[in-house]
């Protein structure tokens, strides 16, 4: 079996934007802008699919 | 008695490594694929994290949580002389604030929470200038911007408008960066 981390890295990235997401909603919160706390909510919230789809190609493989 | 007897006849195997439980064949190994899932795991959880973030924002957006600013009286003209401060609650009661008379007619008011990490501010007639005595912060009464010490945001002004010899607050101007 060939070893892969190409999962692992992508679901790592994947994780990285979820973190500077849900810093950025919280930061632009407090900073009473609205509109852009919905949009990396909504960024946040996608995420979870491309996660998924990530593992579940991954797992195909 | 006999040791067999204790066994109950019933142990099918000997039992001398504690690991019979163990079915799965990789079960005591975090392969990489338990990995995977861990890690969409956490992908889950911070989606719904933001979850209340958003329905916040969106309520905001929506006007629901507009918090009108009630007008308040802080207090008359009178009983404030230039160059002298008061100290006020707005918008909330835990809010405390500070008005400065700085001219015959003008006015400014000030969130007093220092915004390093929120003593009360005071005025200082003297420096001519807002202090926090924490850390030695300075703010400009002028526009609330940090002159000097530790802070590095303005303090959020308070509206205020005179009407029939007295002072009243009307409401928070926005946060600026
Ligand atoms: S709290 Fe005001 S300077 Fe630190």
């Amino acid at each position: 079996m060939k070893r892969s981390y190409r999962g692992v890295i992508l679901l790592s990235v994947v994780l990285f934007l979820n973190i500077v997401c849900t810093q950025y909603v919280v930061n632009h919160y407090f900073h009473e802008k609205y509109e852009l706390v919905l949009v990396f909510a909504l960024l946040n919230v996608l995420l979870f699919p491309l996660a998924l789809w990530i593992y579940k190609k991954e797992v195909r493989r | 008695m006999d040791n067999e007897a204790g066994k109950n006849n019933k142990v099918p195997f000997e039992e001398d490594n504690y690991t019979h439980n163990i079915h799965k064949n990789n079960e005591r190994q975090l392969d990489r694929r338990g990995f995977l899932k861990t890690m969409v795991g956490a992908a889950g959880v911070f989606a719904v994290s933001t979850l209340p973030w958003g329905g916040l924002a969106a309520k905001e957006l929506m006007g629901f949580g507009q918090s009108s600013h009630p007008k308040k009286k802080i207090a008359d003209v009178q009983a404030l002389k230039v160059g002298e401060a008061v100290e006020f609650h707005y918008p909330g009661d835990h809010e405390s604030a500070l008005l400065i008379r700085l001219g015959d007619n003008k006015y400014k008011a000030y969130q007093n929470a220092c915004t390093h990490l929120k003593c009360p501010v005071f005025w200082s007639r003297e420096e001519d200038q807002l202090v926090c005595p924490c850390h030695h912060g300075f703010f400009d009464p002028q526009s609330g911007k940090p002159t000097a010490g530790p802070p590095r945001r303005a303090l959020p002004e308070v509206v205020v408008e005179i009407e029939g010899g007295a002072i009243y607050a009307t409401g928070v101007k926005r946060y600026e960066t």
